[in-house]
């Protein structure tokens, strides 16, 4: 079913901050905060938690860890030892390096692939523009309006009050 | 673990390179034979037949070559391969050693001395060694040649016979000009020759000829002879200007003589050596003194003096005072080597290379005096080798002026190019009727010949020579002759009109003339097939009469008084030397020693004129700069080479490059230094007045090493002599570097090396032999001069010391084959490991040629193939000709462009004695594996074996005192030891 | 500043103030949309004529660098100047050289983002950008130098593989640079392209249709800035910083080894990771100097490169040269300390051997040049800044050159000394790697903001 919300641009930072605390004080659902980059304290005055993707570098990194390991001491005391130099079939400092090397390819990669499946983003993906200029020098607040209610126009004056440039209210799938 | 061998499978796993390609195309270059190698592979088979020792086992015994047998027989003695070793004796100068050659699928790939030779005991040359390129060198004639144009043989015999035989009762000289010829048969069909055409004439050619010495012996003791030294009997040897283990009359039959008398233990001999230039020799003596060759003489007489002083010998006393004054230079080292000689009477042994009589006879009579005669100086049983006549050669040539000769042919002799006044000799030639030549190319005198009549090479060939009186030694083809050539005696029989093939020539004499002196041999046919299987038969002669010295050496005292030692002009004096790589010359064609670096210069592809430090200070020369050496006959421009031991005033120049008839590869190289000397009163001088001027040119030369200094380093160690018996209480002391893993455990066998520095003398046999036996490239001398030379051994030499009196140490370096090898851990892609059997192997296939490898050895020895040096018109050698790459060894990898390779301690020799072992049901024994290295050498200094076996030869070695390894503190772990070398002052 | 404590009326575009002015990074107060079009201009805008003569001399470069890469494939390496002494000379010269170049940037983005350095905002795309190309150049070598380089498969542990399961030497450190410089180049390209996104998705949105919006549409991921995404996404850039950081002092540690691993004289030493990190980060600051004071001037983004910027780069040159030049003191002094007789020939030779010039030249530019850094004046002098660039790179590139030739061409055995001597294509392919690089940098500056537009937005409106 389509879903009414409620877009405010702003041409600063500041005014959208602290529209955006107000509105939630007041109780106003936030859908989102679009701005071409990330401003300070946004975060907190959303309240959005913060990400646990970092969890995900740790189990990337620790599999690579353990793949790099498990795979040379196999190869070198396994599948073919060979006497190289004389030293012990299973030299474990010189396979340090390439251990550290694949838990930071993995743990790396690991991040990006989860950060851009989390984000949703994927190459040829049609942008999703609040208001023009999102990405050039516009702020925009979109905040969700629910039918039998008169949140629309507490949000709206919210907005009006915090210096928006225009406001409008649009039909939309969630 | 079980697929190690596959490393070592690996390395035969492209043999077909090595042959294959070849293989096919032999007849191609050859003309005449241009059927394909299916051909010249049957000729072999029906020429083989089978041998005795071949139907046991096929490898590794020698057999005797009969006449055709059916090929299913002889199918049976080609086992495709496996290598069949056949003796026979070697052609590359007189020496003729006894040597026994590897043939693989019907061709002669590598040469190996004779163990059963008394005189070698199966001891080499360079030169020997690398005798079997030129069998398959491209420059050789491919058959016969009348003026300019190749005809068959019955055409060009008929020519020559009609003019041989038109003057029948024509006074005009028939003559035959040679080099000594050993070989008793065919000197025996020279007789047939004179009864042919009574005006023939032999003369006998040496281009470094020891006429002096056989007619010092004439007047001396009434035998011109060239005495068979004994070193192995003296205590005390004293050579004046005779580079004896490199270059002179037998090098590898004194080397070895020379080295039973060096051990460490026991009566060591006290070896001086006195010469204008470094030589060989000169470099292993205890005691060398720089003697500029017009001191020979006085040298000599004041020697004589101060022996005479101790030998109290009446008839002596006009000698007081004589030779060099008082204050002479060295005249304490007389004294002290004087008193050593007089110590040692009957024990003594002094040889002089000199081509001045007088001093020939001087020497003789110290000899004499010494009781050296009968002992150390053999004239009874003496050696027939550099028999060349200087005074029959003038004589010859007057001759051929005045047009008293009709017919001159010559046979290994190339006098337009060798001898002092060549371009007489080409005028000479011209007014000869019928000039032939037998050379095996068309060379500096072939070129002014009317016929070219090809002999074969040796190793084509049927033959015997008795290099010394009573000892025999015989000649058998290892291959059908690759061009249309004829043995040589075939052709003198043919023209004398007494046609037969060179075998049954050969086996008639043999049956006729020595057969019956062979005390004890039995019936022939047995001692024939012993004799061919063996390769050398000793047969007592009766002695040469020789009577007591009573030579007029007071006369010849008084010429060299006289005569005055050097002249006080401020005037240098040239000397010609022979080294080691270039002999006289005739092998100029071959690349293996163009590219042999000269044991003491170490140089390549060139010759340069040596000049002692101080004299170069003071000319303002450096090395490199190209000098103008004037004689009052010629001029020749050389590069300068700056060389410590060099004597002050004397320029030394090496004999046997700069020639122009060679080959590719010989053409052009260095300078020719023969025209620049002269003939006096019948004798070939080595040395002349010369004056020194620069050019201001410089030269680039070639060398495979530029420093000789150790900087400090114990890489060379020595000892002094009887050191290591006090040092017995003191073993402790060595104590092993500490392990940081535990030992690895080793399979069946741990291959080592040890390599004695106190026997090797630097010959660099081995390096020639390593090269043939590996398949090294030639690179050529510009990427010798980029330091890319490709040699897997190689011989380092180092000084102490500089100016005239320098300490020079040889050391064979190559692969040292550490249990824990730096070029192992960096080799990205497990491309060189240590094998179950200790050998630190190179896998071709498997190398992508980082070079880290070679960055991290700490010997650099590993060699990388920076170009591809096979089949690459860039670099013209015998492995770009399809001929000469018959030479390859099928054993060993041909490698490709872009890997590194190194010594692998003839893993495939290894291989082939394993299976051996198999195949007879036996462990392997020590001595069962000889790498090419140790076989070649002719003092026995490098021994392979088993470490894992205590009581192998070189366990024993390698725990000896005297054992250590180079650059142990690195903790490399080597399996290659070296033994320390003694230093002796004086007697024992 | 939190939100919570910001009354509704207050305006805060009014900044106060009694407050001290920190260091300002921007010069001026450009507008958002103004600094979206000025940086967005080198790209919009058609090249001026500097542009074109740098990419016709670096492209001439790149195609000389092809031509005799094609040459060295058919002839073999035996047309450099190499030989049995010394193994290595330009090729892994250049190779660490490369590598070291690549150090700024990492080092830019990853560490100074960790340090919240707010300077790093106007130039850590470039140099991001520069590691990137630095590292493919670097790349080359390890392959060209191979004397079979249709084999360099070899080197990578891959099953099937010729005889049977033989994987690759780990102990190699060859190896060990192999998997270091594919995760440098591999973690460096992530970075960077996280970093791009948002400044895509401005160009896509400021695209008029056509292929370049297609494009930028593809590559910005559909981005549309909405803040749920950017805490995530800065998140995510805090890891990537976090990982790239250890990563990048690793890879320099890891090439070191090549060496220092070894039992060369001059090699094998432990101090070679720090003091090649130290030198790393020195020459790639050199480089990173370089090409900016160029493109600030032909680009006219002298007000986001600014002053403050060149003279805090100046300080990290300082610093870094002081600790290479530390380091050479150190090299020398163990040598002689050690009494060991290879180590102590190994250094006299450096310093009176044949091959002195180039320690000298090396000396003279990594530790004497970066002292003139203390005089502020030098540091914000652009002619000053520029030469010192220059030097920095010449002499780091002269400091790999001695380590390497001279340890190899004289060491254990007299017998086996030898010389190196450059061929034509030795420099050839030097200066034809500099093509390479200089190629790629010019057309990323034509085809990607050059600039973070979102970071310099941050950075000039908080």
């Amino acid at each position: 079913m389509t879903e009414r919300y409620m877009v405010g641009s702003f041409a600063e930072p500041g005014p959208l901050l602290s529209a955006v605390a107000t509105l939630r004080r007041a109780g106003v659902a936030i859908h989102d905060v679009f701005a071409p980059y990330p401003v300070h304290g946004l975060d907190q005055a959303m309240g959005i938690r913060r990400s646990r993707l970092p969890w995900v570098t740790l189990l990337a990194g620790l599999t690579g860890l353990t793949f790099a390991l498990a795979f040379q001491y196999y190869t070198a005391v396994f599948d073919w030892p060979l006497d190289v130099g004389g030293k012990p079939e299973n030299s474990t400092l010189a396979f340090v390096p390439i251990c550290f090397e694949l838990t930071v390819l993995i743990g790396g990669l690991g991040t990006a692939g989860a950060f851009f499946l989390r984000a949703r983003l994927f190459p040829g993906k049609r942008e999703q523009l609040p208001v023009l200029g999102v990405t050039n020098n516009v702020f925009a607040i979109v905040t969700h309006v629910p039918r039998e209610s008169n949140d629309g126009d507490l949000a709206r004056r919210i907005m009006l009050e915090h210096g928006a440039d225009e406001i409008e209210e649009r039909e939309g799938t969630s | 673990m079980n697929r190690r061998p596959a490393c070592e499978e690996a390395e035969t796993a492209a043999t077909a390179i090595a042959t294959g390609s070849p293989l096919v195309q032999i007849g191609l270059p050859t003309g005449t034979r241009s059927t394909g190698f299916e051909a010249s592979r049957r000729d072999v088979l029906s020429l083989m037949g089978f041998s005795l020792g071949a139907l046991g086992l096929g490898s590794g015994c020698r057999a005797p070559v009969q006449h055709a047998v059916p090929l299913p027989a002889a199918s049976t003695e080609m086992v495709p391969g496996v290598p069949n070793l056949y003796a026979t004796t070697c052609g590359a100068c007189s020496a003729s050693c006894g040597l026994v050659v590897k043939q693989r699928d019907g061709r002669p790939i590598k040469i190996e001395g004779n163990d059963a030779s008394p005189l070698t005991r199966g001891g080499t040359c360079a030169a020997g060694q690398a005798s079997v390129l030129s069998l398959y060198d491209d420059a050789r004639l491919r058959g016969p040649v009348w003026l300019g144009n190749p005809v068959s043989w019955e055409e060009i015999d008929r020519h020559i016979k009609t003019m041989l035989n038109a003057g029948s009762g024509d006074p005009r000289a028939v003559v035959l000009l040679s080099q000594t010829i050993t070989s008793p048969s065919a000197l025996a069909v020279l007789n047939d020759f004179r009864v042919a055409f009574p005006s023939f004439r032999h003369v006998v050619y040496d281009p470094m000829s020891l006429a002096a010495l056989r007619e010092a012996n004439r007047l001396a003791h009434g035998a011109a002879v060239v005495p068979h030294f004994r070193f192995d009997r003296a205590r005390v040897v004293v050579g004046l200007e005779a580079d004896f283990l490199g270059t002179w009359l037998a090098p590898v039959e004194f080397a070895r003589q020379w080295s039973r008398r060096r051990t460490a233990d026991g009566e060591r001999a006290f070896h001086v050596q006195c010469e204008s230039g470094m030589s060989v020799t000169g470099s292993n003596a205890d005691l060398r003194l720089a003697i500029a060759p017009s001191e020979l003489g006085p040298f000599a007489v004041a020697l004589l003096a101060a022996v005479a002083r101790r030998v109290s010998d009446d008839g002596l006393a006009g000698l007081r005072g004589a030779g060099l004054a008082p204050d002479a230079p060295h005249a304490a080292a007389i004294d002290r080597i004087a008193d050593a000689l007089a110590r040692h009477r009957g024990e003594a042994l002094v040889v002089t290379g000199s081509n001045d009589v007088a001093t020939q006879l001087v020497v003789a009579k110290l000899n004499a005096l010494l009781g050296g005669v009968g002992k150390t100086v053999d004239l009874e049983q003496p050696s027939l080798q550099r028999q060349g006549d200087d005074a029959q050669v003038a004589d010859l040539i007057q001759q051929m002026n005045r047009g008293a000769v009709r017919a001159l042919i010559v046979w290994g002799a190339n006098p337009v190019y060798d001898h002092p006044d060549g371009v007489a000799f080409t005028a000479a030639l011209k007014k000869v009727p019928l000039t032939i030549s037998l050379a095996d190319r068309r060379d500096e005198t072939g070129a002014h010949v009317r016929a070219l009549c090809p002999d074969h090479h040796f190793l084509e060939s049927w033959g015997d020579a008795e290099p010394v009186r009573g000892q025999f030694s015989l000649r058998q083809p290892l291959i059908a002759p690759l061009h249309d050539t004829r043995s040589g005696v075939e052709s003198l029989l043919v023209w004398a009109g007494r046609p037969t093939d060179h075998r049954t020539r050969l086996r008639d004499f043999w049956q006729r003339e020595l057969h019956p002196r062979a005390l004890g041999a039995g019936p022939f046919e047995g001692f024939w097939e012993r004799s061919l299987e063996r390769g050398v038969v000793e047969m007592p002669q009766p002695a040469v009469a020789v009577h007591a010295f009573a030579g007029d050496w007071q006369g010849a005292v008084r010429d060299i008084v006289t005569r005055g030692g050097r002249p006080p002009t401020e005037a240098y004096e040239l000397a010609l030397q022979e080294t080691v790589g270039a002999r006289d010359g005739r092998h100029a064609n071959n690349p293996w020693l163009q590219e042999l670096p000269d044991p003491i210069t170490r140089l390549t592809w060139g010759n340069v004129a040596c000049i002692a430090p101080a004299t170069a200070a003071a000319q303002g020369i450096t090395t490199g700069d190209v000098v103008t050496l004037t004689t009052e006959v010629g001029k020749l421009e050389l590069p300068a080479f700056v060389q410590p031991g060099q004597e002050r005033r004397t320029i030394s120049v090496a004999i046997g490059y700069g020639r122009w008839a060679a080959g590719k590869a010989g053409d052009g190289v260095g300078g020719n230094v023969f025209p620049l000397v002269r003939v006096e009163n019948g004798l070939r001088r080595a040395s002349a007045p010369v004056t020194l001027s620069k050019t201001g040119r410089r030269a680039r030369l070639a060398p495979a090493q530029t420093h000789f200094s150790m900087e400090g380093r114990d890489i060379v160690q020595t000892m002094a002599l009887g050191q290591d018996k006090h040092e017995a209480e003191h073993e402790h002391e060595h104590e092993a570097l500490p392990n940081l893993w535990r030992e690895r455990l080793h399979g069946a066998h741990a291959w080592g090396m040890s390599i004695d520095l106190d026997a090797c003398t630097g010959c660099s046999a081995c390096v020639v032999a390593c090269q043939a036996e590996n398949n090294v490239p030639v690179v050529g001398a510009e990427q010798v001069r980029k330091s890319r030379i490709m040699h897997w051994m190689r011989i380092d030499r180092y000084l102490e010391g500089d100016g005239e009196d320098v300490i020079s140490h040889h050391q064979p370096m190559m692969c040292q084959h550490c249990q824990h090898a730096p070029c192992e851990t960096v080799c990205p892609v497990l491309a060189t490991t240590t094998s179950s059997e200790g050998i630190n192997q190179q896998v071709y296939n498997r190398c992508i040629g980082t070079r880290y490898c070679a960055n991290n050895c700490p010997y650099k020895v590993r060699r990388f193939n920076w170009h591809n040096f096979t089949a690459n018109d860039d670099f013209p050698f015998n492995m770009t000709s399809p001929l000469g790459r018959l030479v390859l060894n099928p054993d060993v990898t041909v490698r490709s462009r872009g890997v590194m390779e190194k010594c692998n301690l003839c893993v495939q020799r290894i291989q082939l004695a394993k299976n051996q072992a198999l195949l007879q049901r036996r462990p392997m024994a020590d001595g069962d594996v000889a790498t090419a290295c140790q076989q070649a050498c002719p003092t026995g200094a490098i021994v392979f074996g088993d470490l894992a076996d205590a009581q192998s030869r070189v366990s024993k070695l390698l725990a000896g005192r005297r054992a250590y390894r180079v650059l142990e503190d690195l903790g490399t772990r080597p399996n290659v030891g070296y033994l320390k070398k003694i230093t002796s002052k004086e007697t024992t | 500043m939190s939100a919570g404590d910001i009354p509704i009326t207050t305006s805060p575009a009014v900044a106060p103030t009694d407050l001290v002015q920190p260091t300002r990074w921007i010069e001026g107060s450009p507008s958002l949309h103004r600094i979206t079009t000025d940086i967005a201009q080198p790209m919009e805008a058609r090249p001026g004529r500097g542009w074109w003569i740098c990419f016709g001399i670096a492209s001439a470069a790149l195609l000389n660098l092809l031509g005799m890469v094609t040459y060295l494939f058919a002839k073999g390496i035996g047309i450099w100047g190499l030989n049995n002494a010394v193994g290595w000379a330009f090729d892994i010269t250049n190779f660490v050289f490369w590598i070291g170049i690549g150090h700024a940037g990492t080092l830019i983005s990853a560490i100074l983002l960790l340090f919240r350095q707010k300077w790093r905002t106007s130039i850590n795309r470039s140099a991001e950008a520069m590691t990137i190309f630095a590292v493919m150049c670097a790349g080359l070598f390890p392959l060209i130098h191979m004397g079979r380089p249709w084999d360099c498969f070899f080197i990578f542990p891959y099953f099937p593989n010729q005889r049977g399961p033989l994987w690759v030497n780990f102990r190699s450190p060859l190896v060990w640079d192999v998997f270091a410089i594919s995760t440098y180049f591999t973690i460096s390209l992530v970075f960077w392209f996280m970093g791009m996104i948002p400044d895509l998705a401005t160009l896509r949105d400021r695209a008029v249709g056509g292929i370049k919006k297609f494009i930028f549409r593809i590559l910005s991921m559909g981005w549309n800035g909405s803040q749920r995404t950017w805490s995530r996404y800065e998140i995510v850039s805090l890891v990537l910083a976090a990982l790239a950081t250890p990563l990048v002092l690793s890879v320099h540690s890891i090439v070191s080894t090549d060496f220092a691993t070894s039992l060369v004289p001059g090699w094998h030493t432990t101090i070679f990771p720090p003091y090649f990190v130290a030198g790393a980060i020195y020459s790639g600051f050199g480089m990173v100097l370089t090409l900016l004071l160029i493109t600030r001037v032909t680009m006219n983004l002298q007000r986001y490169i600014t002053f403050n910027h060149l003279e805090a780069m100046a300080k990290v040159i300082l610093l870094t040269g002081s600790l290479v030049g530390y380091a050479y003191a150190t090299e020398f002094f163990n040598a002689w300390y050690s009494g060991n007789v290879h180590e102590r020939f190994h250094f006299i030779n450096r310093a009176t051997g044949p091959y002195a010039w180039c320690f000298y030249l090396m000396v003279l530019c990594n530790v004497l040049t970066p002292q003139v850094f203390w005089w502020k004046r030098a540091r914000r002098s652009i002619p000053v800044l520029f030469v010192a660039s220059i030097l920095i790179n010449v002499g780091m590139w002269f400091e790999r050159f001695v380590i390497i030739v001279v340890g190899l061409h004289r060491n254990f055995l007299p017998s086996a000394w030898g010389m190196f001597y450059p061929t034509v294509f030795d420099i050839g392919i030097l200066i034809g790697v500099f093509g390479l690089f200089f190629t790629l940098f010019l057309l990323f500056i034509r085809a990607l903001p050059m600039i973070a537009m979102w970071e310099i937005k941050g950075v000039s409106h908080d």
